[in-house]
């Protein structure tokens, strides 16, 4: 492992000219300092925590190159329309983008690539694409671990396009904004993303991350790194759709910094059948403050899919809600990590955390770990997990109405992750009901 | 009339434990039958017997309704051909609404059978009808299946299912506890609505009172895994005033 390393790290040394933003100083160091990091740290193994549940060992017993002739173009004719609810589509294929859709642009709103933004308007970026380490986890004693985090390290280093969004002051986005990842990647070959969304005061907005199923299943590893910036009184939502095929690796992280009386709300919905790992690190960095994270696994055949958020609460009367809903089948595995953090002062705070899974099957497995560090004295936390089956007390009533066993289990699947979907808006509740009810019909 | 649903000689065990030891019943079309007994005799068995339930080892006898095996059937098939159980204690199912539950029971239903569905604004039209008959507010076709519902809630819901499926062989497994007596009477005369030459029933009960809102054909006493008795509401009246001790062969 430590001659990829050191691959990796000849390979951005060698080929930096080619990566955006080499004229600009400010990312130039963030690269590099990222690639030092890399270099230091590695891949995470067993040794840390929050990576021991599965091995990643596609990912660390395979070199993935960096820069790849990927094809970069596609007829935009076979992509499904855009969603009426949506209002400004962004499609990005093999990690360009191709094409920006939207019938007039809202006030107050900029939507565009992260190359766009390099180029035209590099100063609005500075300090909004954060270090692999800005939410890197400071232990009890104080010593800053930065082994969790080296995968945005490597994102750091060697992304190459994203998706930036401003949202100007008071301003009300209309629908939601999409964007869609779609791949057909060569082999062996790596591609990161890195977007920005950066909501100014009493701005509103909602986002929907679409990765795409597709059907090549190269071994691939993909990465999506998101910074989020929700100022005073501000509203978000930003929501993962994750599918993907057997042998690709995705690993998406969201960032967020939330000031006073600002929301963020994030629901992912993960119906992947390779690996995949969707972080959620957020800092209630403003009294009345509030997150809510819900995540929602679907797994099937030999898919190895984990959740891990982490809310820190940083002031008074913050308020946080995180919640797993894990359904499982065949040989599919799960984990969901969660953690509260309540930092000294930081009283008023408010946090509950649930998770729950459902196992379909003998071989499936999950592991659910919640965690609670808590340094202030007047705070209200909870937290549950739950492992079960279907219950066989329902699915005889459901039976003894006349619905079939196929149907009957249908149902109660489906009335399990409920509890998630129900949250969404309405611009998107029908979309997220589709995957689920694709996933049982599988 | 005829003969609608015919145990005979059934042997019930659960858990390697013989809880049914010889059941004969035969119940005719139209024909409203109590069962009673001491806690233990194996009358709820018999219900969950009846509509199918898994984990009841049926070694001896058969049940036959309207000439089919039932014991042959799953419960869906049973539920299509006119069996309904209202469950003692009905099960609650989060995330479901309950008229989304009942609507896809029904068109389960008619679809096993043949028969057109209905769509969502027949549905609802009759939903109202029968909500308003029992005395129900709309606003629980939204509420989760029997989630958050006090008990007399879930026992009306149940009579509620109970009319919009109509069932032909409906089995009320002791559909009168938890309730008060206001709760009673709109239960019973809910049932009674439904009562007709067609509808069959099993009224399993420790208590007098819904019998005399029910006003059953024949009673029988259930001890011992078998029918000890037989007889009409006198029987009910005798079994008030002595207790079980007081009946041949029931103690």
């Amino acid at each position: 492992m430590k001659n990829l390393q050191h691959k990796y790290y000849e390979y951005y040394n060698s080929n930096k000219g080619f990566f955006p933003g080499i004229d600009i100083n400010w990312l130039n160091d963030l690269r590099e300092k990222a690639i030092d990091q890399f270099q230091k740290d590695g891949f995470p193994d067993k040794s840390v925590e929050e990576w021991n549940n599965f091995p990643y060992k596609d990912l660390t017993n395979n070199y993935f190159e960096p820069l790849s002739d990927n094809q970069a173009e596609i007829d935009l004719n076979l992509i499904e329309e855009k969603d009426p609810n949506c209002t400004i589509r962004l499609i990005f294929f093999n990690g360009q983008i191709v094409n920006i859709e939207y019938n007039q642009l809202p006030k107050g709103v900029e939507v565009n690539s992260l190359t766009y933004f390099l180029k035209n308007n590099p100063n609005f970026l500075k300090d909004k694409i954060s270090s692999a380490n800005k939410y890197a986890e400071e232990r009890l004693s104080n010593i800053i671990d930065s082994r969790p985090q080296s995968i945005v390290a490597v994102n750091t280093a060697f992304h190459k396009e994203g998706a930036v969004i401003h949202i100007k002051k008071n301003v009300k986005m209309p629908g939601y904004i999409e964007l869609m990842h779609i791949g057909e990647y060569n082999k062996n070959t790596m591609q990161h993303m890195r977007s920005v969304v950066y909501l100014e005061e009493g701005a509103d907005c909602e986002i929907l991350e679409n990765i795409v199923h597709d059907n090549v299943s190269d071994l691939v590893f993909t990465s999506n790194v998101t910074d989020v910036h929700v100022s005073d009184d501000a509203s978000l939502s930003l929501h993962r759709f994750i599918r993907g095929s057997t042998n690709q690796i995705h690993i998406n992280n969201i960032h967020g910094s939330l000031h006073e009386n600002s929301n963020f709300l994030s629901t992912s919905i993960i119906n992947s059948l390779g690996q995949v790992r969707a972080e959620n690190r957020v800092n209630l960095l403003g009294e009345n403050s509030s997150s809510t994270i819900d995540i929602l696994i679907l797994g099937s055949q030999n898919a190895v899919i984990e959740g891990l958020t982490r809310v820190e609460h940083s002031k008074k009367n913050t308020k946080s809600d995180q919640k797993a809903r894990i359904v499982l089948g065949e040989n599919s595995k799960a984990s969901f990590q969660g953690k509260i953090r309540v930092n000294q002062n930081s009283d008023g705070t408010l946090a509950n955390m649930s998770s729950k899974s459902l196992l379909l099957s003998d071989k499936a497995r999950v592991n659910s770990k919640p965690e609670l560090e808590i340094l202030a004295d007047d705070v209200r936390c909870s937290h549950g997990v739950t492992v079960g089956n279907l219950s066989e007390e329902q699915l005889f009533y459901l039976r003894s109405r006349g619905i079939s066993e196929v149907e009957a289990k249908k149902i109660l699947v489906n009335s399990f992750g409920n509890i998630i979907l129900d949250k969404l808006s309405d611009n998107l509740i029908e979309r997220a009901k589709k995957i689920m009810l694709g996933y049982y019909n599988e | 009339m005829g003969t609608a649903l015919q145990i005979k000689n059934l042997h019930v065990e659960v858990n390697n434990k013989l809880i049914l030891k010889g059941l004969s019943l035969n119940i005719e079309h139209g024909e409203m039958a109590a069962i009673m007994g001491p806690n233990g005799s194996g009358k709820s068995t018999l219900a969950s017997v009846l509509a199918g339930k898994e984990g009841y080892n049926v070694t001896k006898g058969y049940i036959k309704y309207l000439g089919n095996d039932l014991l042959k059937m799953p419960p869906e098939d049973r539920a299509a051909a006119g069996v309904f159980l209202a469950f003692q204690y009905p099960v609650e199912i989060p995330g479901v609404a309950t008229s989304t539950f009942v609507r896809t029971s029904l068109n389960a239903q008619k679809r096993n059978r043949g028969e057109a569905e209905l769509d969502a604004m027949q549905f609802l039209k009759l939903a109202r009808e029968k909500a308003k008959q029992l005395e129900m507010s709309e606003d629980f076709f939204q509420r989760a299946v029997n989630v958050g519902f006090s008990g007399g809630e879930k026992k009306r819901a149940e009579v509620f299912q109970m009319s919009m499926l109509e069932p032909t062989l409906a089995i009320l497994d002791e559909t009168d506890s938890g309730l008060d007596i206001d709760a009673l009477k709109i239960v019973a005369e809910g049932v009674n609505r439904l009562r007709d030459d067609k509808l069959s029933g099993i009224v399993i009960t420790h208590y007098q009172r819904l019998l005399d809102y029910l006003q059953p054909d024949t009673i029988h006493i259930l001890a011992e895994g078998k029918i000890v008795k037989t007889g009409d509401k006198s029987l009910a009246l005798l079994l008030e005033e002595k207790g079980y001790q007081g009946i041949d062969g029931a103690n």
